[in-house]
């Protein structure tokens, strides 16, 4: 009894009195974006993909990629009918075949939304490690149906687009999180 | 700490998987309809409509700096074409004096055969590139003019080099072509050399134009200059449209193919022009006044070619 009493003081003493910082960190699952901002990237980033930068073939699709990131990060207001509608969207401004990013987007806004809650718990190198084949998988079945119902077959710039897209996941999830790591800092600090 | 909206016991609305199911038919529906039918160019066009005025706001800044940069270069622009012009005018003075003959001398042949060619001069539109859309399966361009400067579906669209394509599209403020080169597009062409008749299409390899479907042992061989050949109507004859630069004889199938490259620059300059040809469903296409006469007198309905091979069948 004594020892154990006297074995638990010693712990005690040679660890800190207060746990550190990073193990109060709040629950990802809880972190809810200001949906005035989250709408306001959203329609932002819709509109920065009008100008004709996307020509390029291998141009990463920043609007997909957002509202994935949305999907992720706030799946109770961005879902596969905002990515339908924005699909759509895109369809109408490129002049390509009715569906083809609505189905792409959808794909994807589903791939991201099914995973959410395992993804939150890594970082964001770690969810663009487990996104980057979602990306490539709903370009891919997005493109096969499409070449399928044109007849032709566009060539491989679907694959680098979906690619580079993946790989911009940390640096635009990072500037999209912003808001909501400086609540998580103002929390910390209150503590 | 928690906030009461967000405490989420059950699972609201109806499940993802469901969703997905719906929005997946629904795009599949989309895709194959607007392949094979026309019945959803209202809806595209209800939805371009509503995204035009986000499309002009977000490329105004584009527009301004090519504005300004056009205002600032005025003068050395003006100074090069000047210089260019006074070259091409020396050059095509003798070409115009040769013309001049021939044209009086195949006037008074046609006289003697009885052939009359009314040449009206064709009204026409011009019209700047708002955006080329971004898409692997097809080669587009949207103008920035729509019905409401008299533009429909079917019109010839052309720079100073010949064809560029056709419109495909309009809404009333916005005009979308197809690229000569685009699957969609077929041209009624003659070779120059011989007057023999094909019928151009855009190609699988991109940027070129072929003509198919023609008995292998044709007369067509690489430097043969493709021009409309007005068949049809759509497209007044003698614009030029592609130079022939491969030709594929194959003799198992007794066809031949042959690609040509395009002589108009459609990637290069900002202006075209669109012909306002009368095309189906359009009888009274101009709604500016200016070119109205024109159209609206009784020679347009002889204004095609009335040469001997020119049926007024509408594509």
């Amino acid at each position: 009894m004594r020892s154990q009493s006297s074995s638990s003081t010693r712990s005690r003493a040679t660890q800190p009195p207060v746990p550190r910082p990073q193990t109060v960190r709040p629950d990802p699952l809880e972190n809810l974006t200001n949906p005035r901002f989250l709408w306001g990237t959203l329609v932002l980033v819709w509109v920065f993909s009008l100008l004709p930068w996307r020509a390029w073939p291998y141009a990463p699709d920043i609007l997909l990629l957002v509202i994935s990131l949305w999907c992720v990060y706030d799946s109770n207001r961005v879902g596969l009918i905002t990515a339908f509608v924005f699909g759509l969207l895109m369809d109408v401004h490129d002049a390509g075949p009715l569906g083809q990013h609505a189905l792409t987007y959808t794909l994807m806004a589903y791939g991201a939304r099914v995973s959410h809650r395992r993804l939150l718990r890594f970082e964001l190198w770690g969810q663009c490690l487990h996104m980057l084949p979602v990306f490539i998988a709903s370009s891919m079945i997005g493109t096969l149906i499409c070449a399928w119902v044109a007849g032709a077959w566009p060539g491989w710039s679907w694959l680098v687009s979906a690619i580079f897209t993946g790989l911009l996941w940390p640096c635009i999830g990072w500037l999209l999180l912003i808001p909501q790591r400086r609540r998580a800092d103002v929390e910390v600090n209150s503590v | 700490m928690q906030r009461p909206g967000n405490l989420r016991l059950f699972r609201r609305g109806p499940p993802t998987e469901f969703v997905l199911t719906v929005l997946v038919i629904i795009s599949l529906a989309l895709l194959i309809v607007d392949a094979n039918w026309k019945t959803l160019n209202p809806f595209r066009q209800a939805v371009s409509i509503a995204i035009y005025p986000f499309q002009r706001a977000v490329m105004f800044p584009r527009d301004a700096v090519l504005t300004i940069n056009d205002w600032l270069n005025a003068a050395a622009a003006a100074k090069s074409e000047d210089e260019a012009l006074q070259k091409q005018r020396i050059e095509l003075a003798q070409l115009s004096t040769h013309a001049a003959q021939l044209g009086t001398e195949n006037a008074q042949l046609k006289r003697l055969l009885g052939v009359f060619d009314k040449l009206v001069a064709q009204p026409s539109v011009v019209v700047e590139v708002l955006y080329e859309p971004a898409n692997a399966f097809n080669r587009r361009l949207v103008f920035n003019k729509g019905s409401n400067a008299g533009i429909a579906p079917g019109m010839p669209v052309i720079d100073e080099g010949g064809v560029v394509g056709q419109i495909v599209r309009v809404t009333p403020m916005t005009s979308e072509a197809a690229v000569l080169t685009d699957e969609v597009v077929s041209i009624p062409v003659q070779l120059l050399r011989n007057g023999l008749r094909l019928i151009a299409f855009g190609s699988n390899t991109p940027g070129k134009v072929e003509v198919r479907y023609f008995a292998s042992d044709a007369d067509i061989r690489d430097g043969d200059v493709m021009v409309t050949s007005g068949v049809g109507g759509v497209f007044p004859p003698g614009l030029s449209v592609a130079r022939v630069d491969k030709v594929d004889r194959d003799s198992t199938s007794g066809f031949a193919r042959a690609e040509g490259q395009p002589s108009s620059h459609p990637e290069r300059y900002r202006h075209f022009l669109v012909l306002l040809v009368p095309v189906d469903g359009n009888e009274t296409p101009v709604s500016n006044p200016a070119v109205v006469p024109s159209s609206a007198s009784p020679t347009s309905q002889t204004n095609r070619s009335e040469g001997p091979n020119a049926q007024p069948k509408l594509k």
